[in-house]
């Protein structure tokens, strides 16, 4: 393993989270709340952290096998995070550390599970950094970083592999830095867009920034207890439900957009799985709580938004859906295995790895009364490798395994019924935020002990990262010299 | 530039590597996942599976805002018909590899009918450089610049050579009647070095020298090493390069031994060469080469397809005393091997092909600007020399060398016709840089 490179490169993670810092540093000087001390402290950790790794570790060669790249981007999700978590106890907000590296985990991986319990009063600089951390992890750190070092050029296709979403890697320009500009292009003008429409719908440009962060990192951190449900607007409730679709879709298309290939966009295979999922889920769901609610808009209000905030795993609320029907639960369980697009900001399996169970299933079907017959599994119009399909299959056996294994070690505290634990893991390796019962949307995550919330991290961790780079770091052989 | 690949062979790969390190936007299309899959993990490049000849494919891959494609598949018809179709979707410019002898006898008629601009053929180019190379066995490697009034030649410094031993600035002192050459670059130990006036020349060196061809010629018969004349060629695998090689070689009143397993082949080569003195048999049995007068020869050239079997029949032939191996072999990670068991002159079709569509890609980069004349490859690709012809609009004309500010890292080696201290309209300038990428002498020299 090439040890200098890898050292060399979280330096430079290290010092970019130092700069991502500066914003909510910003912040802090301008309102005053007493939290300026706990960034200027994690910004000088760091700055003396990276620096010397970045530095004297230049390495004397370059090249960055798949070993190394997903090593990279596991060890610097976890050194983020770690770092992350600081200002949250240096300003008082989160005074335990293992509360605090939840919450940061939380934020970087788009989950939106909080532990915090009440919201009055909160420095405001931290709240900005708690909601920033969704918005870089959302597009991903390492993309982030190809984007600002144009030295990196070479095999860097681990790296990103790594951390974008999805069976595979779609580069939309032959250069992998280009790739990654005009992915934080597009994602930065569509936050913008976002925040100045909420502004316009009535929010204070705080809660915009606050809100739009959260949006576009599909993450759903609020800086208020109801959520998006304080705001109690409509207007507000539907900007924001345009918005989670928006960031569910695979940024890949919203390049084509803008390239003039609409129609082409719009004929995406994918895209029109997401949209018939995402339209069937709020038919059905605004017909059954219909009763609870009177009227049809206003069911359609709650329940459009309510499938928005779990399909794009943004995890925001306008309603307690702990208290709607039954099998409106149980689809919303369902919707968080599913998640968004490949390639969008959002968690879960994502569309086009069930598309594509959904068609191996009924190949398979089909072949036990007709072995014979050959079969070839199309989607986008094109065949789908043998190897490919594989790797979905192992991919969704993993993640169920994920998920039952979580369950099962957060069941250990003894806590909490079955419900609340099986969503909990779930939530938390979709990266949604909210689940069933005692996590539901109306309540939070701090009742469970450091035990429970370090399996959680990690859960997320994984999730967020498609869950093999953080597996490999339990691999015996990859710390192995070779 | 927008540049497009067709064919993940093993050219196509070495271009796209190359075309993408001078940070260009590389697309590579091909028909299979595996071959794609490896382009994708090493390099920065787009992928697109597909068959190249195929419109769509074309279309997805962004023919039609493409400024070059590149067709390297192994086809010559598939090639064809990519340029052909590249250049009705919009692509600026074509290259297509064209090796089957019978097309390059209707090339002009096919390059414009199909819409390509450069048909490059690998075996071809190849025969020319081996040509070169028995017509001035001395050398390692020979390039020639501004249309041959200038010659690069290497040669590896031995013991017993003159020039070892002392700095380069008092070797006319020491050496009476030592033509004057430029020293223009020193390989060793795998490193490019571009001496100045206190270099010492050491044995084992790999010395590039350039002059113009009268000089170079005498250089080397002052040093001894140009006592051999060429006129027995045993020439080992009877494929494509041989055949040009032994078209261009006979006339030259070259005689030419050909050895070929392949019973047919023989006879078709026999047949189509009738000068050539054609043998069926296997060209790595010892007891065959020695019956076939291996120790008379004058150089021995091995054209085989594996390169393992070049070397060790090259080896082979090197320790019977043939004054002059010349080993084709295009693995780039052999060539250091190659070199250090003594085998000077290697050729490699790869890196010949690789080269000259490099030139041809940096030529379009600047076509406002000066171009590239001639690309020659040192070291494996460690360092480049170049020829440009300056046009009068550029900043540097009439100025003495002295005055103007050179880019560090590279040498202005030869300005035609010799002796001048300045650059004119019209002069040939060939500069050696240790690094990739020029494409314009505005880059390296200005006011």
């Amino acid at each position: 393993m090439n040890r200098r490179l890898v050292v060399h490169l979280l330096g430079a993670i290290l010092l970019i989270e130092a700069l991502a810092m500066l914003p909510s540093c910003l912040i802090a000087l301008v309102y005053g709340d007493g939290d300026v001390y706990a960034f200027l402290i994690t910004i000088l950790l760091l700055a003396a952290l990276g620096l010397p790794c970045w530095h004297f570790a230049r390495p004397l060669e370059k090249n960055l096998r798949a070993r190394e790249g997903f090593l990279v981007v596991a060890l610097s999700w976890v050194l983020l995070s770690a770092f992350g978590a600081l200002p949250f106890v240096l300003s008082g907000l989160i005074p335990n550390y293992v509360d605090a590296l939840f919450e940061a985990v939380s934020g970087f991986t788009t989950t939106g599970a909080t532990v915090l319990t009440q919201f009055d009063h909160l420095p405001r600089g931290v709240m900005f950094w708690r909601s920033f951390t969704h918005w870089i992890g959302g597009m991903g750190v390492l993309v982030l970083t190809l984007a600002l070092l144009p030295q990196m050029t070479g095999r860097t296709s681990h790296l990103v592999r790594a951390e974008s979403p999805g069976p595979s890697l779609s580069k939309i320009v032959p250069k992998m830095g280009d790739t990654a500009k005009i992915l934080y292009l597009i994602y930065g003008v569509l936050t913008l867009i976002e925040f100045a429409v909420l502004i316009l719908a009535g929010m204070s440009p705080y809660d915009a920034a606050i809100h739009a962060m959260g949006t576009a990192g599909t993450g759903g951190f609020s800086n208020y207890g109801q959520s998006v449900g304080a705001f109690n607007s409509p207007l507000i409730d539907g900007v924001i439900t345009f918005f989670m679709v928006l960031f569910g879709v695979n940024f890949a298309l919203f390049y084509r957009v803008l390239t003039g290939g609409w129609r082409d966009a719009l004929r995406s295979e994918e895209l029109r799985w997401y949209l018939c999922l995402y339209v069937g889920s709020v038919l059905f769901v605004s017909l059954m709580i219909l009763p609870q609610y009177g009227g049809f808009f206003t069911a359609l209000r709650y329940g459009s938004f309510q499938i928005a905030s779990i399909m794009s795993t943004t995890g925001y609320a306008t309603a307690d859906f702990n208290l709607w029907p039954q099998a409106v639960k149980a689809l919303i369980v369902i919707l968080m295995f599913i998640g968004s697009c490949a390639g969008s900001t959002a968690g879960g399996l994502k569309v086009v790895r069930i598309a594509l169970l959904c068609k191996l299933g009924r190949r398979e079907v089909r072949h036990t009364f007709q072995p014979r017959k050959v079969q070839v599994v199309r989607f986008e119009g094109k065949g789908v490798e043998e190897k490919q399909l594989t790797q979905v299959a192992v991919f969704f056996f993993v993640y169920i395994l994920l998920v039952l294994v979580g369950m099962f070690l957060i069941s250990l505290e003894g806590k909490f019924d079955i419900e609340t634990n099986f969503t909990a893991a779930l939530t938390c390796v979709s990266n949604v935020g909210p689940g069933m019962a005692h996590v539901g949307p109306v309540e939070n995550f701090a009742a469970y002990g450091p035990f429970a919330k370090l399996v959680l991290s990690l859960l997320m961790l994984a999730g967020r990262l498609e869950l093999f780079p953080i597996l490999v770091l339990f691999h015996p052989a990859i710390w192995r010299r070779g | 530039m927008r540049i497009l690949v067709v064919g993940d062979g093993k050219i196509g790969h070495t271009l796209a590597e190359h075309l993408a390190r001078e940070a260009h936007d590389v697309v590579i299309v091909d028909r299979s996942d595996e071959v794609l899959q490896r382009s994708e993990d090493t390099l920065d490049v787009l992928c697109v599976r597909g068959n190249g000849a195929n419109a769509a494919t074309l279309v997805d891959a962004g023919a039609d805002k493409a400024d070059i494609l590149i067709a390297a598949t192994a086809g010559d018809e598939t090639n064809m018909l990519c340029c052909l179709i590249a250049k009705r979707l919009g692509t600026k410019y074509t290259i297509a590899r064209i090796r089957d002898p019978e097309y390059n006898e209707s090339l002009t008629l096919l390059q414009r009918e199909m819409g390509i601009d450069v048909a490059i053929n690998p075996e071809r180019a190849t025969a020319l450089e081996i040509s070169r190379l028995l017509r001035f066995p001395f050398a390692n490697n020979i390039e020639s610049f501004a249309k041959g009034r200038v010659e690069m030649v290497e040669f590896r410094a031995q013991e017993k050579d003159v020039v070892v031993g002392y700095p380069l600035k008092d070797l006319s002192r020491k050496l009476h009647g030592l033509p004057l050459v430029l020293y223009a670059a020193v390989e060793r130990d795998g490193n490019v070095i571009i001496p100045n006036g206190d270099f010492i020349i050491r044995p084992g060196d790999r010395v590039h020298v350039a002059a113009d061809m009268l000089t170079i010629t005498s250089y080397f018969r002052y040093l001894g090493k140009n006592s051999l004349r060429v006129k027995n060629v045993m020439l080992l695998g009877g494929g494509r390069i041989s055949y040009y090689l032994a078209k261009m070689i006979v006339p030259m009143g070259i005689h030419v031994s050909m050895i070929e397993l392949n019973g047919q082949k023989a006879n078709a080569l026999s047949e189509s060469l009738p000068e050539v003195n054609v043998i069926h048999g296997d060209g790595t049995d010892q007891d065959l080469l020695e019956q076939e007068g291996l120790t008379q020869m004058d150089a021995f050239v091995t054209l085989c397809d594996r390169d393992e079997e070049n070397l060790m029949t090259g080896l082979f032939a090197a320790r019977q005393g043939v004054p002059k191996v010349i080993v084709k072999n295009n693995r780039v990670a052999y060539a250091d091997l190659i070199s250090a068991m003594g085998l000077d002159s290697i050729v490699s079709p790869k890196s010949i092909t690789c080269a000259n569509i490099l030139r041809y890609v940096r030529a379009r980069e600047n076509v406002g600007g000066t171009k590239v004349e001639r690309l020659y490859r040192l070291v494996n690709g460690k360092a480049e020399a170049l020829e440009f012809i300056p046009k009068a609009t550029d900043s540097y004309i009439g100025i003495p060398l002295r005055n103007l500010h050179i880019r560090p890292g590279t040498l202005v080696a030869v300005i035609v016709p010799f002796g001048n201290d300045h650059i004119e309209v019209g002069d040939s300038v060939v500069i050696i840089a240790c690094e990739s990428g020029i494409s314009d002498l505005n880059e390296v020299i200005r006011k």
